[in-house]
């Protein structure tokens, strides 16, 4: 297996408190990588390491097989690309923006011109090519700050929580994006996120953050399908199910696992989606009681040990699976 | 007070006359005070900028010399370098004493301190994501400090008129370095402590009114740059 980065024995501290404490953790070449957890949870800590702009306090990094040593940081901040949460762009025009980076690497006039103009294309970003930097939006600042990283042909394109200020049309646009780049250019793409559906919808690998640990991936509900605008729906091969009104395309839905409420009787609720079908597994995980019911779907459910004593259902045994339409994501 | 308000008139027609001496004079003034302000701005931002983006063993120490410093009295930068610059001092032999390069070594040394100071500020008041966008977008120290510049630069710009403004009008180093020589280094300050110790006190008012007017005019430019830093 090719990896972009091994990483051993990691700690990373501010000042004596530890923020990330890994033992080893493999990110693949050319893979999508989600990092997921709570804020605090050590996701942006992290980040900064995978993209050599700050140093462990111990450990060791092999980058592309390469033992990472103290000198070699300026270099490998070249190799990669790194996109803050919310990206500063510089006083200056977009076009200006986007060319710094080369300027920085002493790339040609021309080369740069050329360069510059693919990346706008690509971007569909030529109508702000002049324009100020700040006087664009949230997303056009983002699709800009994007095509700033990109633009410098990085092996890996880092993006820390790249959805989270982007209305819908920017985060479907983003998403099919990274998806792109990732195929077409081969880059390996790390973005850190609150939203596990979305991590599960665009990554190949999901690394979860609680308190700068890596825990085990929870699990949730993944279905394709598509949107049937007119109605509000999401039908999949089994199943039609409620959205929320805000959506209007996608072609997966995800499900939270621990917004699903299992019922023996039909609940009387503002739950708009219930389906009726019959627990296929149960077994305890840390504490939490993941369900598994075959109505239509297969729906992943993960209730607490007193909600389960309370229920009184065992495998086999009829159950109601109700969610909200708010706790349900459509994806491209 | 009818002495005042004659005086006054005269200092105004000696303004609106283009009377030669008094703008030689302030010729002399501007151009050894611009010189020493970009001089100084050479040395003081590099140095503002390093201190404000590097943790280095002393750096609160050159903090509050700092601070110190931006009050450094005029005559006492004026006696140490006339020591050092007069025949039997260190440097005696350049011959420098009672020549404009000498002003201008000693309002350097009076504003490198303000420009320092003041290009920390800047740096500080950046937005605190640009040094790691500069580390990301793969800048070396050089690079990242001449990105800084562009960033705060109408904050630097500031920091240089404050500067110019304290050369301009101070009279130590001029005084005791410069020696007051007609056309060569007698600048406002010093040919209004001249002219009115001989009692012509209209040709002292009328640079004083000259001196307000480049203190006004440099005022209302680094309001400018501010207004443009908002």
């Amino acid at each position: 297996m090719n990896y972009a980065y091994h990483l051993r024995e990691i700690e990373f501290a501010y000042d004596a408190t530890p923020a990330i404490t890994l033992d080893e953790y493999y990110i693949q070449q050319q893979s999508i990588t989600a990092l997921v957890g709570a804020n605090g949870s050590g996701k942006s800590t992290l980040m900064n390491i995978l993209a050599f702009i700050n140093r462990p306090s111990r450990g060791n990094i092999s980058f592309f097989g390469e033992q990472v040593r103290d000198d070699d940081y300026l270099s490998l901040r070249r190799r990669t690309a790194y996109i803050q949460q919310k990206p500063y762009l510089l006083n200056t025009t977009v076009y200006r923006n986007i060319e710094l980076g080369l300027k920085l690497r002493a790339v040609k006039k021309v080369q740069r011109h050329a360069r510059v103009a693919k990346v706008i294309e690509q971007l569909g970003l030529q109508h702000l090519s002049y324009r100020r930097a700040h006087e664009l939006s949230g997303g056009e600042a983002q699709k800009v700050a994007i095509a700033r990283a990109i633009v410098l042909d990085p092996q890996v394109l880092i993006l820390d929580e790249p959805f989270s200020h982007l209305d819908e049309r920017f985060r479907h646009e983003l998403e099919e994006l990274i998806g792109r780049l990732n195929k077409a250019g081969k880059l390996t793409i790390i973005f850190s996120t609150h939203d596990k559906l979305q991590a599960q919808s665009l990554a190949d690998q999901i690394c979860s953050l609680v308190d700068g640990h890596v825990v085990p991936n929870s699990i949730i509900n993944l279905f394709p399908g598509s949107v049937d605008v007119e109605n509000g729906l999401f039908v999949t091969e089994n199943s039609v199910i409620h959205l929320p009104a805000s959506i209007n395309s996608g072609t997966r839905l995800g499900i939270d696992s621990t917004e699903i409420v299992l019922s023996r009787d039909e609940l009387k609720s503002s739950m708009r989606n219930r389906f009726y079908g019959k627990i296929k597994s149960l077994h305890d995980e840390a504490g939490d009681i993941h369900v598994i019911v075959n109505a239509g779907e297969k729906f992943h459910a993960i209730i607490s040990k007193a909600a389960l004593d309370e229920l009184a259902v065992s495998v086999g045994d009829d159950v109601w699976v109700s969610f909200k339409s708010s706790a349900v994501n459509v994806y491209l | 007070m009818n002495y005042f308000f004659q005086a006054l008139a005269d200092a105004f027609s000696l303004i609106v006359s283009l009377d030669s001496e008094v703008y030689i004079i302030v010729w002399t003034s501007l151009k050894i005070s611009l010189v020493a302000v970009f001089a100084a701005s050479l040395v003081g931002i590099p140095l503002g900028l390093y201190t404000a983006l590097r943790e280095f063993p002393g750096k609160s120490f050159v903090l509050q010399m700092l601070n110190t410093l931006m009050a450094l009295p005029t005559v006492v930068v004026g006696l140490v370098l006339y020591g050092v610059f007069t025949r039997q001092g260190p440097l005696g032999g350049l011959g420098m004493l009672y020549t404009a390069e000498v002003i201008i070594v000693g309002q350097c040394i009076l504003i490198i301190p303000i420009i320092w100071n003041l290009s920390i500020t800047a740096a500080k008041a950046a937005d605190p994501r640009l040094a790691d966008t500069c580390k990301a977008l793969g800048a070396n120290t050089l690079q990242q400090g001449w990105i800084f510049v562009g960033e705060v630069r109408y904050a630097l710009m500031a920091a240089m008129i404050i500067g110019f403004g304290r050369a301009i009008g101070e009279v130590g180093v001029a005084m005791m370095l410069g020696g007051n020589i007609e056309g060569f280094t007698r600048t406002m300050t010093t040919a209004i402590a001249l002219q009115t110790s001989k009692g012509e006190f209209e040709f002292g008012l009328a640079l004083g009114v000259l001196l307000m007017t480049v203190a006004f005019v440099v005022n209302a430019i680094l309001q400018w740059f501010q207004s443009l830093n908002q």
